[in-house]
Formats: structure tokens, sequence, C-alpha cells
């Protein structure tokens, strides 16, 4: 090829360069920032999944099935080829009924027995490289940390799942809500065997689109 | 080439003096569970071979002593006998724990010719405490490896220079697939391919023109070609690599334990590596160096069949770090090591702690054979993870960051096993075993590591026991325990108990337990241990 060939790298083609380049830019649609949910609960969120970039609370009374839904999340993560890691501490996250949930272990790293005055740092590096976080949060997190996590996953484009203490709520901005409110386990009975599951009651509140409660039934086994 | 056979088992046998006489065999996990990886001449003569199950290998030979393998142990035992051949040579290169190699025309011109060196390297080698090794001289080290394999009585085989190829001429082609490295499935593929086109030995292969098979097979057929004919196992001589390539860091404060240093080594590993692939080179020889406190400085070098990849070298950091550090107190000696090369031994330990680690690629290659995945995919994400998962591992020590391999067990405490970040997962999972008493339904989402005590009542109020026979004082009626929401209550419904009499054959470690499955109020599910006579929720439905 000779040189006569090129264009020429005048100022005029510099300008319509970048007037193609402004055109081309990649313009994400809110919807194309969505982690896609799996049916069941898919359903109860706006959009059908959880936006990146803003925190989920996933809340609870102890025995009501928060943490096999939060399972539910961190598996909706982890099929879509992305990573999601855990912040355990008390090391008590049971990683074969995550496993059962759908979670592909290989791709979710747990940070386990962080104390609570290093749990805002663990936090924010692990929003810093991986894209759901879930993170069970201790009673005497400060109110500063959360909002600053909220902003860090927000500039990170993560998600951040936040698990309460039982009874508690997180303290900071939530999108979302989600409430699980517990059912009736089925197979259980005086000596009947073992039981085989439960139907739980969800609730999953929150800003904008999610204001509008929403209440569904969703079964769960663990 | 020396050759030190069985040396797994060796090293069992320093660690317990009791096994010196028993046949033993070495087990290590592999795909279809453990498999017997290497075995002594007693276990041998009775049947047992390489490659066959453990259960098998009990089966063939009464009285068998079956010992996990432990390649740090290897590694850190063969550095004695590594250390004994440095009078002989300075260059001494390990292969993997057992094997050692140097180039032999220095030494043999100084003593005498290679009949004299063998018989040399056989006397040092008896006086650190391997009387069975085997020496085997010849160009290149494929084909003097394959001389250790055919040595006679005498344990000594010199291939005259120039005669390798007609050496080479008789062996089956299966003995190529050892020199794939990192891989051996191809490595076996590509042998049977080869015997299936009629080529049975490697010196059908060698009559084979050189373009033809490069045409046919690829490099790795051009690569097998080169070794059939007995030349050099490069096609470029392979250069010192450029100064800049060393990779050093500084351990502040110095390292006293294996895994503090393994961890900085392993950041080290990884950016070797990865300046290398930049280049387009691959490393298949690198000195680990390592200076001590009071100003001690330890090289050795390693050599790896078909280049090095970050974690085999990374493993091979380890060993070595391992055979420096080991104190008094863990280093392995054996009845047959003599008084002498004990006290070289301690001589050479590392007397502090490790204050710079250093990984000098000694020989690179280009890098014709390996090739990356072409579409990045999930590498980014990976690289992205992995990068803040070791910076969380250099803020809350090594164990704080892991993943969890879900196996087999009774309890669902039991059934998670975690495997430290950047360590392999090792997920080969033997086929599903059945576990009696295992408890059925789903798997509870919150487990206690350290079961929550509890009060188990019946209806009187008096706490539920399980008797030996697994049947129960009485239903249970209340639980209470901190760990419940609202601290549990009036007992909803239940199931069980399952009794578990664990290691009922040993006296002192036998423990008796029952687990309970109760429902609590307001539909609260858990998991309840009875040990003892004491209640403890293990596991919480969540």
């Amino acid at each position: 090829m000779t040189a006569a060939a090129l264009p020429r790298r005048d100022e005029a083609a510099r300008a319509r360069l970048r007037e193609v380049a402004g055109r081309a830019q990649p313009l994400t649609l809110a919807r194309e920032r969505l982690l896609p949910v799996a049916e069941p609960l898919g359903e109860l969120l706006p959009g059908g999944g959880l936006r990146r970039g803003t925190v989920v609370s996933v809340e609870g009374t102890g025995a009501t099935g928060a943490t096999s839904l939060a399972w539910t999340l961190a598996a909706a993560a982890t099929d879509t080829g992305e990573w999601a890691a855990a912040v355990d501490l008390h090391g008590t996250l049971g990683m074969e009924a995550a496993a059962a949930a759908g979670v592909a272990l290989e791709r979710f790293p747990v940070v386990r027995n962080v104390t609570s005055d290093r749990w805002a740092t663990v936090v924010a590096a692990l929003l810093d490289g991986i894209t759901m976080v879930l993170a069970e949060v201790p009673c005497q997190a400060r109110v500063g940390d959360v909002r600053r996590l909220v902003a860090r996953a927000r500039e990170r484009d993560a998600v951040l799942v936040a698990l309460p203490a039982p009874g508690a709520t997180w303290a900071g901005d939530a999108a979302l809500r989600i409430t699980s409110e517990g059912g009736t386990w089925a197979g259980a009975s005086h000596d009947a065997g073992p039981i085989t599951g439960r139907v739980v009651r969800v609730r999953v509140g929150g800003r904008g689109e999610a204001a509008r409660h929403r209440v569904g039934a969703l079964a769960l086994t663990g | 080439m020396c050759w030190c056979p069985a040396w797994a088992v060796s090293t069992a046998r320093r660690a317990d003096a009791s096994l010196v006489q028993a046949p033993v065999a070495v087990v290590e996990r592999g795909t279809r569970g453990p498999v017997v990886c290497a075995v002594s001449r007693q276990a041998r003569a009775e049947g047992v071979t390489i490659g066959i199950r453990r259960r098998e290998a009990e089966a063939r030979c009464a009285g068998l002593v079956v010992v996990d393998r432990d390649p740090a142990a290897e590694a850190r035992v063969f550095e004695t006998v590594a250390r004994a051949m440095e009078p002989i040579t300075p260059t001494v290169v390990l292969e993997r724990p057992g094997v050692l190699s140097f180039p032999t025309r220095g030494p043999s011109r100084y003593f005498g010719g290679d009949d004299q060196l063998a018989a040399r390297v056989l006397a040092v080698a008896e006086a650190a405490g391997v009387p069975d090794a085997r020496v085997g001289i010849a160009d290149g080290a494929f084909a003097a490896r394959l001389a250790t394999r055919s040595t006679g009585p005498e344990r000594v085989l010199v291939v005259a220079p120039g005669a390798t190829a007609t050496f080479l001429a008789p062996w089956p082609v299966v003995v190529l697939g050892q020199t794939f490295g990192d891989r051996p499935d191809e490595g076996a593929a590509f042998a049977d391919l080869l015997a299936r086109l009629g080529l049975r030995t490697l010196g059908d292969l060698a009559a084979l023109p050189a373009p033809a098979v490069l045409g046919r097979f690829g490099l790795d057929g051009a690569h097998a070609h080169r070794l059939a004919c007995g030349r050099s196992e490069h096609t470029a001589p392979p250069a010192p690599p450029p100064p800049d390539l060393v990779e050093t860091c500084e351990l502040e404060p110095p390292a006293t334990r294996v895994d503090e240093a393994a961890f900085a080594a392993k950041a080290l590993a990884d950016h070797l590596i990865a300046r290398l692939d930049a280049l387009g080179l691959a490393c298949d020889r690198v000195v680990v160096e390592a200076e001590t406190e009071h100003g001690e400085r330890h090289a050795r070098c390693w050599r790896h069949e078909g280049g090095l990849t970050a974690s085999a070298l990374v493993a091979r950091v380890r060993w070595q770090l391992d055979a420096w550090l080991a104190d008094g107190a863990t280093s392995v000696r054996g009845p047959g090591i003599p008084a002498r090369s004990e006290c070289d031994h301690d001589e050479d330990q590392a007397t502090s702690g490790l204050t710079l680690l250093r990984l000098a690629p000694d020989r690179v290659v280009p890098a014709t054979t390996r090739q990356l995945g072409f579409w990045g995919g999930d590498a980014a994400a990976h690289d992205r993870a992995a990068r803040v998962l070791a910076r969380l591992q250099g803020m809350l020590g090594h164990d704080a960051v892991a993943t969890a391999v879900v196996g087999g067990g009774r309890a669902p405490s039991e059934r998670v096993r975690w495997v430290p970040w950047g360590e392999p997962r090792d997920e080969a999972q033997p086929a599903p075993a059945p576990w009696p008493g295992a408890i059925p339904g789903p798997a509870p989402a919150r487990v206690h590591p350290d079961p929550v005590p509890a009060e188990l009542l019946d209806e009187h109020g008096a706490p539920v026991h399980v008797s030996g026979r697994g049947e129960a004082s009485a239903p249970p009626a209340v639980l209470r325990c901190p760990a419940l929401p609202g601290g549990g209550g009036a007992v909803v419904a239940w199931a069980g108990p399952w009794p578990h009499d664990l290691r009922w054959w040993a006296r002192a470690t036998r423990r008796r337990r029952a687990f309970w499955q109760v429902v609590v109020h307001d539909d609260a599910a858990c998991l309840v241990v009875v040990e003892g006579g004491r209640a403890a929720v293990e596991a919480i439905y969540d």
C-alpha cells in the first residue's frame, strides 16, 4: 500500500473521526446492567433481576429463609459466569445448601472469620473485583462505613447483598429490600420423617420501581 | 542422571523406622480415589504395582502398610542427597524428588571417565542413605533417564557418546508420553496413536523423515522425533536468559515459616511467568535462591519437562523452602543416614528467617507449543477476582479466603472442606459412598462449626437421652437455644434420632452422638446433636 492511499491527517478528518466515535459510543440501557434471577424469585423483582451498582438487603428473623434467598441470588450471579463472594462473620454459612441452590462453588470464594473492625475494608476490597458480594453485616457496623460501601458498589458496578443479623435491618440505602417471612415445613410432623422443603412468603420492597411492595410465595429447600 | 527408585517409599521409611522391613505402598489421591504411586520391593514381589487402587493393593498383599504421599517431605529429604552430590559438581539440577541430573563433561574428565564418575555418585548416594540409587549417563536428559531404568545389577549404565540413537531404538513409544510434562493425558494419547499407526518403537519413529513427522503430528511430534533420534530436546540451543528476568523479593519481617515464604514466592512466580509469557518464552530450569538473616545464601536448580507453569513453579519453590526452613524437630532423619551427613544437614539448614527470595530462570526456550485461550472470556473476570482475593489473603492470612468443596460425611459440618484460595481444589470426587445415618432432606443453610449448647427436654422437663441402641428416652417437647429466634420454645415437629457411632474400632477416638431434626414454633427448623448427654444446635434451616 502506498502512503498516498491513506487519508490525510488533517483537521477535517479528525473532526469526522470524533463525530463517528461519538455516535458509536456504547450506550448501556439500565435493562442491560441487570443480573437476571431465575423464575420464582425473579418474578418478584422489578425487571426480573438485580441491577448492577445497587445494594440489596435480604432480611429475616433467623430461621425464616433469608440465607436460602441469598443463595438463590448468588446462584443467579455465578450462573451467568460472573464471580460472587461471601463475607462470613462467624463461619456459619452452609456451603452444601449453597451448592444445592446452584451456586458454582469454584467461583464463590468465602472470606471467613472477619472481625467487625475489618469488615468494611474487606467488603470494599471485594466490591473492587467481584460482581456480587454477599456480606453478613455486624450489629455494630458504622453508618459511615455503610454509606461508603453503597457508594463503592455504585462506582464499581457491583451488587452488594447485605445480610443483616437476624431481626436487624440494613442501615444504608438499598434499592431492594427482600424480606423472608417464613412458612410451614413440608414433611414435618411427630416422627413422620425428615423435613423435605417449605414454601416461604417473600416480601420485596425498595426504591423506585420496587417501591410498590410485592409479596409472593417461594418454594425453598434448606 | 541419578535415580532413586521408589523415593516416596524411602521417604516414608525414614520418617518411620518400623517400615524398613515391611511391604510399603505410597498412595496418592487420583481421579478414582487413592491410587498406588510407589511400592517397596517386598510389596512388588507380592504383586502390588503402580496405578492400582488402594483396596486392590491391600487385597493382593496381606500386611501391606499404606502411607499417604507427602511431596514436601520427599523434597525435604531429597535435599540431603542433592547436598551430598555438591562436592562432585556444583551444577546439580533437581528434576523431581528422587531424580537429579548434572552435565557430566567436566566431572567425568576430573574423576577419570564416566564409569569412575558413576561409581563415585553411587558411593555418595549410599553415604547419604540411598543404597539402591541408579545412575545413567547418556547424551541428553531423556536418554539418561531411560538409561537409569535399564541398569543391571551394578546399577550403572553408560551409553557411549554418539550411541544414544542405537540405545533408544528398541524402547517402546510409550516412554514418549512422559516427556509431555504437565499434559500426561495428551502424552499417552500421542503414544497410543503412534502405536496404532504401527510405530511401536522409538527406532521406527526415528526412521521417518523429520519434515513428514512435523507435517503429520505437529510440534509435539517433531519434539518426540528429535528425542527418538537421540538429538537435543531443543531446536534452538537454550540461551542464558537476560539478567533482568530475575525476580527478587525482600521479606520484611524475615519469614520463618514455610507458608509465609511460599506466599511471597507465589506472587514472585506469577510475575515471572507473566513476564516470560509476554516475551514468548517458557522456562524449563529455574534457580531458587534464598538469603537468611545471618547472611547465608542457598540456591538450588529445578528442572521441569515441558516448561514450568506458575503452579508447578510454586510447588517446587515450596518444597525447596520446606527443605531449607525445616528445623531440627521436623527434619526427617532415619536410621540409614550416617552421622557425617547429619552434621552436614544441620550446617546447611537456614539458621534464621529468610530475608530475600530470588527466582532466576536458568534456561529459557521459545514457548512454541504453548497456546493460551483465544477468547478472553472469563479470564478477565477471573484475573480481577484473583487480584482482589490475593490482596485479602495478604491482609487476613492465607487461610482466611477459601472456596468450599462439598464431599462425603454424615453431619453437615463434616461434608464441607475448605480449600484456601490459590490451592488446587482437587474436586475429584470418589464415587458417592453410602453414609449410614446421614441426615436426609435439604441441606441446612446455616451450619455452626462449634455447635451452640442447647436444652432438649421431654414433656416432663427432663433432658432427652438416646441409648446405645439408638432409642430415645422420650419424644422431645421443648428446645431452648440462644441461636434460635426467640431462644427456641415448644417443639412442633421432630424427626430422628439418627445415631452415629464414629470410629467404633478405635477406643481413644470413638464418638457416639445422635442427631434430631426439630421444628420449634414459628417454623424454625434446626438440627440438634446430642453427645455425652449434652444437646447442642449444629445447624439451622434458614
